[in-house]
């Protein structure tokens, strides 16, 4: 998981009062089971009942930095002049993750303003990726029903065109080349979860063809890996025939 | 030598049990006095990621009546083979495969670190889990959009062998076949004609095996998989699914002006619950309702079709003007016991403006296990996100949801089992633990959970029962057995056995010992349980006399004061967060209804009732941490005296994450000083409590509102209705007031007898 697929993206604050922010896939995964640094779990007695000295907030401790350089009475303690504030936790667990310190004004989201530097490498040749996977599916019809090899095809073919009149963006498509590379690797799994990740982080630009992805690489993990390696050689051959007729 | 919150902690992280008390009071009339009783929360799939299951099947006692299991409390006599059950005192034999054992060579179940240990054992061929979606189409275009793009991300986030199945519902109700090929077929049901289970499962077409056997052969038993047209593996039919969801559409029939769409909602529900009771009874499933408005007509509704007559409010209710109320609730009350004997759970969805009927549908997830999800509209991240966390898996890959699950509890004879409150339904099993004083869901050792997390938690109800001045019960100790066994989402079954114990004390002498291992932290969620459950059959003053009787009465048992001297109070550390935790709960939506809808409120206290120890402290008294240049986060009291121009408060209702900033905080930020260079230790500021707040959103079920405001904001009203109001800071707690305002003026007499004393 790149670190540009750790991502946050602000609520719908049209739709629902107070709507928390959205996190990407990754973000969520890696936080499950991955210790706190500031477990927010303790509390404070009441000063009476325990009998001890009111640690009432209010009061002051002697500030041991001016509060203002001198031009300005109104601005916050300056980091020149104030003691380095004792850093109370670890380095931020991930990089590359944005934050909003400020209630965000509309902006957006984060995939989409990448249009300025798609055409530099990072751009995936979207027939290297489409190649790949038909590879995948011819392989697949020697064993898997035609009608789901059709299926799978027509999905294929509708990913294809959206990619090719711009309908997709930047993520989606350097995600996809990742999937693909996966996939040629047999790194199942790997691919599963890339294909997951995208379904979950852009289920409106992918929603109505990522399940043949999804069902390829299903049935593709259950193929005889002997299958796949007559595919390879027969790969730089068959590049347009395997797709759909219809 | 282990303080009492070491202990505490220790037991918790072993075995998921939170005493009220850890040293027991050893007779029935010195419990009483206690005012807390003798109680415990327990997590039964507390998660346990260095507990590797163990992969036979547990030994159990041979005494009928009492089948306890194997545990590190028994005594072994490794020569000839023999143990005695730690309950009953009965001797039993090992099985031959336990020929090799001795005392250097032990099997786990005896070890004491294994008080909690689980079993993977076979019970039959293992059956798939089951998710069947009941989908309203009655929403705006832009939700059911959204919901239907939801719907298609989570076929990617189902277990891949598990089963699917679509009920689409608005006027009408359709039950969606999923065949791999073809037309895709449906069946229309009227949204008003209640239906047996029969009839349903008839008109379905899933009664008549024998015509499926050919030519009048009888019909080989053939898997129900393949039988049940309308669930199917998701591997084989996601492509299918994913088109016909696509391909929703909003529920054509017309809403015409001034009025509410028609939403058959009970039809819906009544016909999933009696599809899975005809197909798949006694199996892992999960119903997950759907919902964008109230049920409007047929059985269930909740509230007529003209705009003009609100959806019921406190107000009517109390009235004795919500027409439909009973009667639905009693309609749902009938489909969630269903539901719950089969082991499904049902999961409401509900995304509206206003109330969905929830108060009166509430049960169907209450009594089964299900989740409960409230939002303003489905293409929010709240739903968005809390829907995709119900599919989160553990550190080991796995989903965290778990089916089926029965708990079985056995004491030592000095107890008795009083009952449970939780997201149970009695198993009513008889047996000689049962005490006669029920509370909760009493009367049963035996419970079912149709659905679990690992943060389910159960509050567990028992007495004591040994005469006052009768000896303390030899070896000293009493225990405790959960028995849990269940299906993992992997479809084993398995079996988690934890058992506890706890030395007996005598009152009279050893209330000092008693008093230091109070749990207060456990005692205020088990007390607030039984408000919260009372409250649902009770009027709410009376729940909150009670409480404040409860209180004062351990006040009166444990304070140190000087008489007619109220500043002289004090409670020694073991309960000195008590008073405050009753203090807020007496404020919270769970017992102070009327600043919320009924929705609401059955929404709070739905998932107060089933969450761990925790989780539910927060939603008791929120956690309410500082940030300041004058030092790292620290927690402060959540009072208005923690209200200061310079700092920064992150406050946690578990519903809602408020950073509040103060009004020279707020200055800054709005001057911009973040931006500068030379206030980066600014900016730090400004981050830290967003960073915080980050790692609770990352993970919380379900997703809770997020609050980002500051000093005279309108949304500050969030953190200034939780924090108690105190006038200065000198007086803060001090117990004439708090007493003052915890008791109605009509109670004088009982702040009188308080000072008495």
């Amino acid at each position: 998981m790149e670190a540009k697929d750790l991502y946050i993206k602000p609520g719908n604050q049209e739709r629902g009062w107070n709507d928390p922010p959205q996190f990407s896939y990754g973000l969520q995964t890696a936080a499950q089971g991955a210790p706190k640094r500031t477990p927010l779990n303790k509390r404070v007695p009441p000063p009476q009942l325990t009998g001890s000295p009111c640690p009432v907030p209010g009061d002051f401790p002697s500030l041991t930095a001016p509060m203002t350089p001198p031009t300005n009475p109104l601005a916050p303690p300056c980091s020149m002049n104030t003691p380095p504030r004792p850093c109370p936790v670890a380095a931020p667990p991930l990089a590359g993750v944005m934050m909003m310190a400020t209630p965000p004004p509309p902006f957006p989201v984060v995939e989409h303003t990448d249009s300025a530097s798609s055409q530099s490498e990072n751009e995936p040749d979207v027939d290297d990726v489409v190649t790949l996977l038909n590879w995948a599916l011819t392989a697949c019809r020697h064993t898997v029903k035609k009608q789901v090899c059709n299926d799978v095809a027509k999905r294929l073919k509708l990913f294809e065109d959206m990619w090719k009149s711009g309908k997709l963006s930047l993520p989606v498509r350097r995600r996809m080349n990742g999937l693909v590379q996966e996939l040629k690797s047999c790194n199942w799994d790997a691919a599963d979860e890339i294909h997951r990740a995208l379904i979950v982080d852009h289920v409106n630009e992918v929603g109505q063809w990522m399940v043949g992805v999804k069902r390829l690489i299903a049935e593709t993990r259950n193929l005889n890996p002997d299958l796949l390696h007559t595919q390879e050689v027969d790969q730089s051959l068959d590049t347009s025939s395997t797709g759909n007729s219809d | 030598m282990a303080t009492y919150q070491e202990f505490i902690q220790q037991n918790e992280d072993r075995d998921g049990v939170r005493f009220s008390w850890n040293l027991w009071p050893s007779s029935r009339l010195e419990a009483t006095r206690l005012v807390v009783p003798v109680s415990c929360l327990f997590t039964p799939l507390k998660e346990r990621p260095d507990l590797p299951p163990v992969q036979y099947e547990p030994v159990l006692c041979s005494r009928a009546n009492c089948k306890a299991v194997l545990n590190p409390l028994c005594q072994v006599d490794y020569r000839a083979k023999i143990w005695a059950c730690n309950f009953c005192f009965q001797r039993n034999p090992f099985p031959p495969s336990y020929a090799g054992i001795s005392d250097v060579n032990q099997p786990a179940e005896l070890m004491p670190q294994f008080s909690t240990i689980e079993y993977i054992v076979q019970r039959g061929p293992p059956n798939p889990l089951i998710f069947l979606y009941v989908v309203d189409t009655c929403l705006e275009e832009e939700d059911l959009q959204a919901l239907k793009e939801s719907l298609q991300m989570s076929l990617s986030l189902l277990p891949p062998n598990a089963l699917v199945g679509l009920i689409t519902f608005g006027r009408m109700v359709q039950v969606h076949e999923l065949s791999c090929e073809g037309i895709a077929k449906s069946y229309v049901f009227r949204g008003t004609k209640e239906l047996s289970s029969k009839q349903i499962q008839e008109m379905l077409g899933l009664t008549n095996p024998s015509a499926s056997g050919p030519q009048g052969r009888p019909a080989a038993p053939q898997d129900p998989a393949v039988t049940c047209r309308f669930l199917q593996p998701v591997h084989k039919v996601d492509m299918n699914l994913t088109d016909l969801l696509g391909e929703l559409q909003r529920d054509p029939w017309p809403v015409p002006q001034g009025k509410r769409p028609l939403r058959s909602t009970g039809i819906a529900l009544s016909i999933a619950v009696g599809l899975l009771e005809g197909t798949f009874p006694n199996t892992g499933a999960r119903v997950m309702m759907f919902m964008g408005g109230p049920p409007t007509q047929g059985p269930g509704m909740v509230v007529g079709d003209e705009l003009k007559t609100p959806i019921r409010s406190w107000h009517d209710i109390t009235k004795d003007n919500a027409r439909h109320l009973k009667k639905a609730t009693k309609y749902y009350d009938a489909l969630a016991n269903r539901a719950a004997v089969n082991g499904h759970s049902i999961d409401i969805y509900a995304c509206a403006l206003d109330q969905t009927g929830l108060l009166e549908m509430k049960c169907l997830s209450n009594l089964t296990g299900g989740h409960i999800a409230m939002g303003d509209s489905f293409n929010t991240s709240l739903f968005k996100q809390t829907f995709q966390r119900v599919f989160s898996k553990d550190h080991n890959g796995e989903f965290r949801m778990a089916f089926g699950g029965t708990l079985e509890v056995s004491t030592s004879r000095e107890l008795k089992v009083s009952g449970a409150i939780g997201p149970c339904v009695s198993l009513n099993a008889k047996g000689p633990c049962i005490s006669e004083n029920e509370v909760g869901v009493g009367g049963t050792t035996q419970w079912k959970i149709c659905s679990l997390s690992p943060s389910t938690t159960l509050v567990l109800y028992f007495e004591v029962v040994n005469q006052h001045n009768a000896p303390i019960p030899q070896g000293g100790r009493g225990a405790v057995q959960f028995v849990t066994q269940y299906q993992h989402s992997n479809t084993q079954r398995r079996i988690r056995v934890t058992t506890v114990a706890r030395n007996w004390a005598d009152a009279q002498s050893q209330i000092q010992h008693i008093e230091s291992s109070f749990d207060q932290e456990a005692s205020a969620v088990i007390m607030a349980r039984l408000g919260v459950f009372r409250a649902e059959s009770e009027e709410g003053p009376d729940v909150l006399r009670w409480l404040d009787r409860q209180l004062i009465r351990l006040c009166q048992k444990f304070g140190q004061f000087n008489k007619d001297d109220p500043t002289s109070f004090k409670l020694s550390e073991s309960l000195s967060l008590y008073p405050q935790f009753m203090f807020h709960l007496r404020r919270s939506p769970f017992l102070q209804v009327f600043n919320n809808s009924p929705d609401e409120c059955s929404y709070y206290r739905h998932h107060f009732v089933c969450q761990n120890l925790t989780q539910s402290l927060i939603m008791i008294q929120p956690i309410l941490y500082s940030y300041s240049f004058h030092g790292p986060p620290e927690p402060v009291l959540l009072d208005s005296g923690s209200i200061l121009p310079d700092r920064i408060l992150l406050m946690d209702t578990f519903f809602q994450l408020v950073i509040y900033h103060g009004e020279t905080i707020a200055q800054w930020r709005k001057a911009g000083y973040q931006e500068q260079p030379e206030y980066e230790n600014f900016k730090h500021l400004l981050v830290a409590p967003v960073d915080d707040a980050q790692e609770i959103l990352q993970t919380r079920f379900p997703m809770p509102r997020y609050i980002d405001t500051e000093h005279g904001g309108s949304q500050a009203r969030f953190l200034l209705s939780k924090v108690n109001p105190s006038q200065t800071h000198n007086n803060l707690y001090s117990w004439g007031q708090v007493i003052q305002c915890s008791i109605h003026s009509s109670k004088r007499k009982l702040r009188t007898s308080f000072y008495v004393q």
